[in-house]
């Protein structure tokens, strides 16, 4: 299993800088994406939206004709879809605006491709983890959609937590998700004094989809900090 | 408004004494002139000694050599009056033509207690009659009808101190009144002087004999105000303008940033061209970290920047950090190593999450900066004295001792008003400065136990 049907996702790129358009498609080019789609203002996105119907879209916010924020609302009209907001505009003010209307992420300006193509990975995965339904680790498969791991051809039910847990991991793949994180995914908004419960509960998962639970692969451990999930064929 | 009876009491004070002072000179000046009145001979005594120093001889009567020298020298006339004819038996030499030469009762009765023919006259008993002394018409003043009533006499130091009383009870009473409209004028010019440091409008009614000082009050007012409008004005268009330009550059920096990145990982290229793209790329983030500072630090510095306080959790937040830089570190040059105590998870502080995230950031990309040939990171959170001890080391570089002392106490460029020319350090530790003064904790630059440079940041703990 691989990500290649996310790398399949139609993209919606909008930036009044034809420079900056070109650099960011040769990014998301670089890191394996194909249907990339450029418009330089809110009337041509809108056009070229409602011809490629896109999956994902990136915006600037200041744009010749009015604001990326508007746009948002106009492309969101038609369909719901990850909205990123790429921008030079770093005000705080600008950052809750965009959350509050329902942006995935906010990048602000400048950034590095790696950053990017981070971000974008993260918000595909989360927003089409469904169309995913086999996760391949070293050891083991995941099945999101059944919430069970497939370990030497036996099916392992996930509880609850070891399923929310996962998930956190699996939407941050590659990258470390703090102690406090996984405790905010698992037992919500007040995380406070879960971490010993979350180490029972990592163990448990370790028991699930490890080859040698006290030697992970797949699972690590960043000491004090938190854990990160490896995923095969990425 | 204390200083107005401190005032009036001084006033009052000053007023008593003068008073008192006044009287005494009175006294004594009455004193002194009295004496010299008594001095110089009174006429009575004079008439009284001329009838003693006249001495009969014969059918003739002589006075004496020094009397009658006395006499002469004062321009007085003599004469003696007989008892029974009441005619002048004997007289001076410089005794007057208009002067009778007999005389009444009512006569006599009058010359003692006034003149004769202007002269003021004073008697002297003696055995043939009565000895009249006429001095100089203009020598003396004779009170003619001199008689008091006794209870005014009896009563007269009573009465003299009733009058002093009175008199300096009058004078309190002008003054008082005269003193109350000073001061009413003076008040409301006190408060505004008061007022002028509080930096509050101030308007006094120009109004009164001091009118002149209320109006150079309001006017000193207004121009305190405008001076703080045209700063704030300034401060804040400073702050925009760096916001602006700050603005400006992130799209090109972008740019530099993206396609550097892209460089540096292109597989394709030799090793040498892909470390030029590395060092292109790390500059533009030098550059971009640089201009994040700049914004901030002129936010803060001109109050610009909101700090919303809540209650978090500062180990959750120093991860989320140290995850990200570990997340981002492409070359895994610059490993961290969180050394805290694993039974530390929560540690409340009241801080504005995004400003601790950024004080923390920046020191540790502070030594990624430094030391561009990588470092170990080292974290470490302890708790002291109801404090929390952030201490952040590394292996790098380090500075010196000078460099050291410097950081720790010399101000920021930014925020010193003195032309220097010195080497600038970044803003990096200037917000860490701030952003920590925002939360009443403290930074303290040092060496590390690990060889490099080490920061340790003191937040108050939540309780």
């Amino acid at each position: 299993m691989d990500y290649n049907f996310l790398k399949k996702k139609r993209i919606l790129l909008v930036d009044d800088e034809q420079e900056l358009l070109n650099m960011v498609v040769s990014i998301l080019k670089e890191d394996g994406y194909e249907n990339i789609a450029t418009a330089k203002s809110v009337k041509e996105a809108l056009k070229v939206a409602s011809e490629t119907n896109p999956e994902l879209a990136i915006l600037d916010i200041m744009l010749p004709d009015s604001d990326g924020f508007s746009l948002m609302e106009q492309l969101k009209q038609t369909k719901d879809y990850p909205i990123l907001f790429l921008t030079a505009r770093g005000e705080d003010e600008d950052k809750f605006k965009g959350f509050g209307l329902g942006a995935d992420d906010y990048i602000v300006k400048p950034f590095l491709p790696k950053e990017l193509t981070l971000r974008i990975g993260a918000i595909l995965r989360r927003s089409y983890k469904n169309e995913n339904p086999l996760v391949k680790l070293h050891a083991s498969e995941i099945d999101f959609d059944r919430a069970e791991v497939i370990k030497n051809g036996e099916h392992i039910a996930l509880t609850a937590k070891e399923y929310d847990l996962l998930l956190a991991l699996y939407l941050n793949t590659g990258k470390i998700v703090t102690i406090d994180a996984l405790c905010e995914a698992a037992w919500g908004d007040n995380p406070f004094g879960y971490e010993n419960s979350l180490m029972a509960h990592i163990r448990r998962i370790r028991e699930k989809i490890e080859e040698n639970p006290s030697k992970p692969t797949s699972l690590i451990t960043i000491r004090g900090l938190g854990y990160k999930l490896n995923v095969e064929g990425k | 408004m204390k200083s107005i009876p401190k005032l009036i009491r001084r006033f009052i004070g000053i007023l008593l004494l003068s008073s008192f002072l006044l009287i005494v000179f009175n006294f004594i000046a009455i004193a002194v002139i009295g004496y010299s009145q008594t001095a110089s001979g009174s006429p009575w005594k004079t008439a009284t000694d001329t009838a003693k120093a006249l001495s009969k001889s014969k059918n003739s009567y002589i006075l004496s050599e020094s009397l009658s020298k006395e006499l002469n020298s004062n321009n007085t006339w003599a004469i003696l009056v007989d008892n029974n004819t009441k005619n002048v038996i004997w007289h001076t030499e410089n005794l007057p033509n208009e002067i009778p030469t007999e005389y009444s009762l009512s006569d006599i009765s009058m010359l003692t207690r006034g003149y004769i023919k202007g002269y003021p006259t004073f008697t002297g008993e003696h055995q043939d009659g009565l000895v009249v002394l006429g001095f100089p018409k203009t020598s003396y003043w004779k009170h003619m009808y001199n008689s008091w009533d006794y209870w005014f006499i009896a009563n007269f130091f009573k009465i003299l101190l009733l009058v002093l009383g009175g008199n300096i009870f009058v004078i309190f009473v002008i003054y008082m009144i005269a003193n109350t409209r000073l001061l009413k004028s003076v008040n409301p010019i006190l408060n505004g002087i008061r007022n002028l440091p509080l930096e509050k409008q101030i308007h006094v009614k120009e109004k009164g004999v001091l009118s002149e000082i209320a109006a150079s009050i309001n006017k000193t007012s207004e121009i305190l105000e405008t001076k703080d409008y045209q700063l704030k004005r300034k401060e804040t268009a400073r702050a925009n303008w760096i916001a602006g330009v700050s603005h400006d550059i992130r799209t090109p920096l972008s740019m530099i940033m993206g396609y550097a990145g892209q460089l540096e990982s292109h597989a394709h290229l030799a090793d040498e061209e892909r470390q030029k793209a590395a060092v292109i790329r790390r500059q533009s983030e030098r550059i971009k970290n640089l201009i994040n500072d700049l914004n901030l630090t002129s936010k803060l510095e001109y109050n610009m920047q909101p700090v919303n306080l809540e209650n978090i959790n500062i180990v959750s937040i120093i991860r989320q950090v140290v995850v990200d830089f570990m997340n981002m570190d492409i070359s895994e040059q610059y490993p961290i190593e969180w050394i805290t105590d694993d039974h530390i998870n929560t540690c409340f502080v009241n801080g504005d999450k995004g400003l601790l995230k950024r004080a923390i950031t920046n020191i540790i990309q502070n030594s990624i900066n430094h030391n561009e040939n990588g470092c170990n990171i080292y974290i470490t959170l302890v708790e002291k004295d109801n404090k929390y001890e952030i201490q952040i080391d590394d292996d790098g570089i380090g500075a010196t001792d000078k460099q050291i002392e410097k950081l720790n106490n010399t101000p920021h460029y930014m925020v010193c008003d003195e032309n220097t020319t010195e080497q600038r350090h970044g803003l990096g530790l200037l917000i860490v400065k701030q952003i920590m003064s925002a939360h009443h904790g403290s930074v303290t630059v040092g060496h590390s136990s690990y060889g490099g440079f080490s920061v340790t940041l003191t937040l108050p703990m939540y309780l």
